[in-house]
């Protein structure tokens, strides 16, 4: 029996990470990810051109290991990081999937997204998008995150991104 | 208008122990239009970097305080600081970020100007049916009234009435090498520039640099991250330059650090690291200090946050930042921030360096988010007049001394005062050294 991705359930997996995200379900989010995953946010070197090369060029955020990502929602949720206390809301809608190339145990998924956060604590709404490549690898049965890269389109930051938020 | 108020703006009283800031100067929008006039339209402030313009032809372009600036190298390789607004009709001419152009054409009229801001070509000049009065006038991009470089920093002012760029920086200029000698070659800004805003006055940006005290307040979750990953290393985590000392915890004993202040508004706070591998600098150490000496070498290893009144912060701790403050509303400030480096380091230290900074600095970090997010929770909290004195101002108040100390000596520096530092003094009188200089520019200007 194949796993070849299709689109359907490439849009079903980018959705259900999503979901994870908007209730604040990280522990679940974060075993999307394989141990040795890449989560990627380039910066922008000028007004259309995005940092390619991350161990010489800056970018927002990026970690090869997904223990860094365990750091960062340890932070999020230690009650020790007033950005993240209270923790904004947040709603990620994905539109665009399209899976660009797919094997018997590993797919790469391009995909657009809109996240709208609201933080009560200063009545502030914003709206972050980009686009969403993902690496995925079929392993033990089911699929997970190999590498994700986030291009923020909108990069003048307004206070606070963090990974739940973009 | 500023003078018959300043009395109830900045209590500075000396003899007394006394020096409180009003609440007003962050919220007030009058005060703010005045420092915009006065303090950064009205004398010198920090443009960029001439590594951000390398090669003839090269340019980037920021802004003076409201005013659209355009740095431009023209064919010769010598830089122009110039006004980005077209003489005809004011639009801005140069529109991106930084590029290269041997010709600045405007967008709206086609006016024409080359890489030093001379105009080549008026379209249609010769049916246009202009008067002499008209040819007799310049139509070249306006240099600014003064421009300058100390070791690849630009600076800039759109008044003429400032003094001299080597007075300005002063002893500053010395902790600019520290910076400018870390590498034979210079330094550079690695590629990727991150801008954020938040909804609050500049100067808590201004202080919050120089502020010891927050540190282990506002950022104990980044700490904590830290001390987990030293616990439990392993390939995927980078190392912190905060493993190599404990100066910042509050439990070293003896002189940990301190701070300086200088005229004209600029302050150095700083602490120990010790020469540690943790420090992306840390392959140079030898070649810097048979070069430079080991007092100054060991000067480049320690912890160091800088301010160049009122625009320019480098931060070189958890690894290495430039910022460029610029205030959009009294509460509304823009960050335009970089990773400073030196030009040839090792691939290692860069890679090192750059991910050291991401976790910190970015507004995606772990640690700038919880200070831009308690600068709004000051803005807010401005609004009170009930007790309208802020007491963000007295620590260190009975530890400053005039002149420098047996730190500054080794690099020949003489501040105007000093205040050495055990883990918790924490000083504060440093950010007296702003408001000196934030009151001298804005009687200044309004007497003119």
């Amino acid at each position: 029996m194949t796993t070849r991705l299709s689109g359907t359930k490439a849009a079903e997996f980018l959705y259900a990470e999503a979901l994870l995200l908007d209730e604040g379900r990280w522990d679940e989010w974060l075993e999307l990810y394989l141990p040795s995953a890449v989560f990627w946010v380039p910066a922008w070197r000028d007004e259309t051109t995005p940092t390619q090369d991350p161990q010489s060029e800056l970018s927002l955020i990026y970690y090869r290991g997904r223990r860094n990502l365990e750091d960062r929602v340890w932070r999020a949720r230690s009650g020790m990081s007033v950005a993240s206390t209270p923790l904004s809301r947040v709603v990620h809608a994905i539109t665009n999937v399209l899976v660009e190339s797919a094997g018997e145990a590993d797919a790469v998924v391009s995909s657009c997204f809109t996240v709208h956060l609201f933080d009560r604590r200063s009545e502030r709404s914003h709206v972050f998008f980009g686009r969403y490549r993902h690496e995925l690898h079929h392993v033990d049965g089911a699929w997970r995150i190999a590498q994700k890269k986030i291009l923020l389109l909108n990069d003048v930051i307004p206070t606070v991104i963090d990974f739940y938020s973009i | 208008m500023l003078k018959g108020r300043l009395a109830e703006l900045i209590d500075d009283r000396p003899g007394d122990g006394v020096f409180r800031v009003s609440r007003a100067i962050f919220d007030d929008p009058e005060i703010f239009d005045l420092e915009m006039r006065h303090i950064f339209e009205g004398g010198w402030v920090f443009l960029g970097l001439a590594a951000q313009a390398p090669q003839a032809h090269d340019y980037f372009t920021t802004t003076i305080g409201r005013v659209p600036v355009l740095v431009s190298r023209d064919g010769e390789g010598r830089l122009h600081g110039l006004v980005n607004s077209c003489p005809h009709k004011g639009s801005r001419v140069a529109q991106r970020l930084h590029g290269h152009a041997r010709l600045h054409v405007c967008p709206y009229h086609s006016w024409t100007f080359d890489s030093a801001g001379q105009n080549k070509a008026i379209k249609w000049r010769k049916a246009g049916c202009y008067s002499e009065a008209f040819d007799a006038s310049s139509h070249d991009l306006p240099a600014l009234p003064a421009f300058g470089e100390y070791r690849g920093f630009l600076f800039g002012s759109l008044s003429a009435a400032v003094p001299t760029l080597a007075e300005h920086l002063g002893e500053v200029a010395l902790l600019l090498d520290l910076i400018a000698d870390q590498s034979e070659e210079g330094i550079e800004l690695v590629p990727g520039e991150v801008t954020f805003t938040y909804d609050a006055n500049w100067k808590l940006q201004l202080e919050n640099c120089s502020d010891a005290y927050h540190f282990t307040s506002a950022h104990p979750s980044y700490i904590r991250v830290l001390e987990q990953r030293k616990a439990q290393t392993d390939a995927s985590v980078v190392r912190s330059v905060w493993e190599s000392s404990d100066y910042w915890t509050g439990d070293a004993q003896g002189i940990q650090g301190g701070s300086y202040s200088f005229r004209y508004g600029h302050v150095l706070n700083w602490g120990r690291f010790g020469l540690s591998d943790a420090l992306p600098l840390y392959d140079r150490a030898t070649v810097l200090a048979e070069r430079h000496g080991d007092a100054k070498r060991d000067w480049m290893f320690n912890m160091r946050n800088l301010t160049i009144f009122p625009n320019l912060q480098i931060a070189e701790n958890a690894s290495s930042q430039l910022r460029v403050i610029r205030p959009i509303g009294v509460g509304r400030t823009e960050m335009r921030t970089w990773c400073i480096a030196p030009k040839g380091e090792s691939a290692a230290a860069r890679h090192q360096r750059i991910r050291q900074y991401e976790d910190f600095f970015n507004p995606s970090g772990m640690a700038t988010p919880d200070d831009t997010v308690s600068y709004e929770n000051c803005q807010r909290g401005f609004a009170s007049r009930v007790e309208p004195w802020l007491q963000g101002y007295a620590r260190g108040m009975t530890a400053s001394r005039p002149g420098g100390n047996l730190f500054s000596e080794p690099l020949g520096m003489q501040p105007e005062f000093s205040v050495l530092a055990d883990a918790q003094l924490c000083d504060e009188t440093l950010y007296h050294s702003y408001y000196r200089e934030w009151a001298r520019r804005m009687l200044a200007g309004s007497a003119a």
